[in-house]
């Protein structure tokens, strides 16, 4: 049973809605505008926020940055009337918000307040099955998936998604969530976008006064995801010196905040992300071998866009049905261009098929219904590929990434920010790798 | 007459905004129906809920008819 705080200034749906959470087995507070909710938060604690968008004094952001304050942050979810606030949501605040589209259901109460996901409502009238209600794709490569998936769900094994950049590590995560019978939420965090001054912290909490900046008690990201999943992308960029307390908290199932004297026990199946392959991890030695065996009890390996094109069609169908959803438009696929799509490599794989599909959406005519393609998808990516291409053999993986590196900072003219993102990599990652070559050259 | 400083501006979005909320209602009233059948519930708490579906329709159908003048104003203007 979880505590709910429901906020709209509408009361006749806020009655409605309150006895449908309670009969789903919640305790539902009532807020009709930003000043009761301030209320409430004030003298309770909530583990979950249904909160209207707009309300008659201000915004929902507002209440959110007050939230943010808190030792613990309930999740939120934004009711709304448009879908393109998710757009806004995804810029403005962090992991622990999403979004619900009125007309609401009680499947969709059920489901945000479990921490699942679902399709769109236009997905549930389209012909494209969404797998676990988020993945696509019927090619045998993602039946495999889909079996692993499943069976996997219905244990408690930690998880470890090795796939190149852009084939949907954490869409995937997202499905064994979907397919396990969890409570808790799921609650993502990129060990390579952190610092590793913070990364503690953000891994096990910390207590108020332990260390300078350190204002107020916080809640760690596996005391957040109990009884649920702790997705952790981008695991092998971690640094080497903060793997032992990981361990320790993957084999005691117990964590100690920084700065604090007692532990607390925590349950969640860690779901963790690289793309590196298996190989390089071994070889590269940037993750302890013992957190290895911890982490991949078992691995899953992401097959890239290139090994499933048959899937092109129904997954550029499903990104336009999307698009139409949330822009009211009513473009449509003609067979010649799902065939042109499938002629491309599409080395950033899913990733790069989405943009270029929303690339084509804004290049199209509104008021029509045929999506604009240019003429072929040459990318960053495929120059990059081109690079690679000219390796030969006895070359250390080490060599190949700096000459990568070396190419695509050359190519964007020195922005790192432009390079990391065509790397498939954070900025931080691009920064510690190229602190690491220059340190390795003055030693 | 010219409206007074406090008049909120009507825009198209303020109008299909209140087309939504009662949808909204009819929607989650519905699914309280569906509730009150599939657990024995009480009749009168379903036929509560009904009684507030058909105000919302009457609510949505005005509502919709704002939007219609709205729109035909705009597009005279």
């Amino acid at each position: 049973m979880s505590q709910i705080l429901l906020v709209d200034d509408d009361k006749e749906f806020t009655d409605v809605a309150s006895n449908i959470i309670e009969f789903l087995g919640h305790d539902v507070e009532i807020a009709n505008c930003l000043e009761e909710a301030y209320n409430c938060i004030e003298f309770q604690r909530f583990d979950h926020i249904l909160l209207d968008f707009m309300l008659p004094d201000g915004s929902a952001l507002h209440l959110i940055d007050k939230l943010n304050t808190q030792d613990k942050v309930p999740f939120v979810t934004l009711i709304t009337g448009h879908p393109s606030v998710k757009s806004i949501i995804s810029g403005m605040c962090g992991p622990n918000v999403n979004y619900l589209v009125k007309p609401l259901q009680r499947e969709d109460l059920e489901l945000v307040l479990s921490g699942k996901t679902k399709a769109t409502k236009k997905a549930k009238s389209s012909a494209i099955t969404k797998h676990f209600g988020c993945l696509v794709g019927e090619s045998a490569p993602m039946q495999e998936l889909y079996e692993m998936i499943e069976r996997v769900g219905k244990t408690n094994a930690n998880v470890m998604l090795m796939g190149e950049s852009g084939v949907g590590k954490e869409v995937v995560a997202h499905a064994i969530h979907t397919a396990s019978n969890t409570e808790g939420p799921m609650v993502a965090t990129n060990c390579g976008a952190l610092s590793r001054e913070l990364i503690g912290s953000e891994l096990f909490g910390h207590e108020k006064g332990s260390f300078t900046g350190a204002v107020g008690r916080k809640i760690g990201v596996f005391e957040q995801a109990q009884q649920g999943t702790l997705f952790l992308d981008e695991i092998t960029e971690m640094p080497l010196e903060m793997q032992p307390n990981l361990l320790r908290v993957l084999e005691s199932k117990r964590v100690t905040r920084v700065g604090a004297v007692k532990d607390i026990p925590v349950d969640c199946r860690v779901i963790s992300a690289t793309n590196r392959t298996v190989d390089d991890i071994a070889q590269s030695k940037v993750l302890r071998e013992d957190i290895y065996f911890r982490l991949a009890v078992f691995p899953i390996t992401i097959p890239p866009l290139r090994e499933r094109l048959a899937d092109i069609p129904l997954l550029a169908t499903a990104f336009i049905e999307q698009l139409n959803a949330e822009n009211d438009t009513n473009f449509e696929w003609k067979n010649a261009q799902l065939d042109q799509l499938k002629s491309y490599a599409w080395p950033g794989n899913i990733r790069e098929l989405r943009h270029a599909i929303h690339r084509a959406f804004i290049m199209s005519d509104p008021t029509g219904t045929e999506v604009t393609l240019p003429k072929n998808f040459e990318s960053p990516f495929a120059k990059n590929q081109t690079s690679t291409n000219q390796v030969t053999a006895g070359q250390t993986i080490d060599d190949v990434e700096k000459e990568l590196i070396r190419v695509t900072l050359e190519k964007v003219e020195g922005n790192k920010t432009l390079a990391a993102e065509m790397l498939g990599i954070s900025t931080k990652t691009l920064y510690n790798r190229l602190n690491a070559w220059e340190n390795q050259a003055q030693g | 007459m010219q409206p007074t400083q406090e008049t909120p501006p009507v825009t198209t979005n303020t109008l299909i905004h209140d087309v939504r909320n009662p949808l909204n209602r009819i929607s989650m009233q519905a699914e309280m129906v569906k509730l009150v059948l599939e657990n024995d519930m009480p009749k009168e708490k379903a036929i509560a809920a009904l009684d507030k579906i058909l105000i919302a329709c009457q609510d949505s159908s005005a509502a919709l008819q704002k939007l219609s003048e709205h729109s035909r104003t705009n597009n005279d203007g």
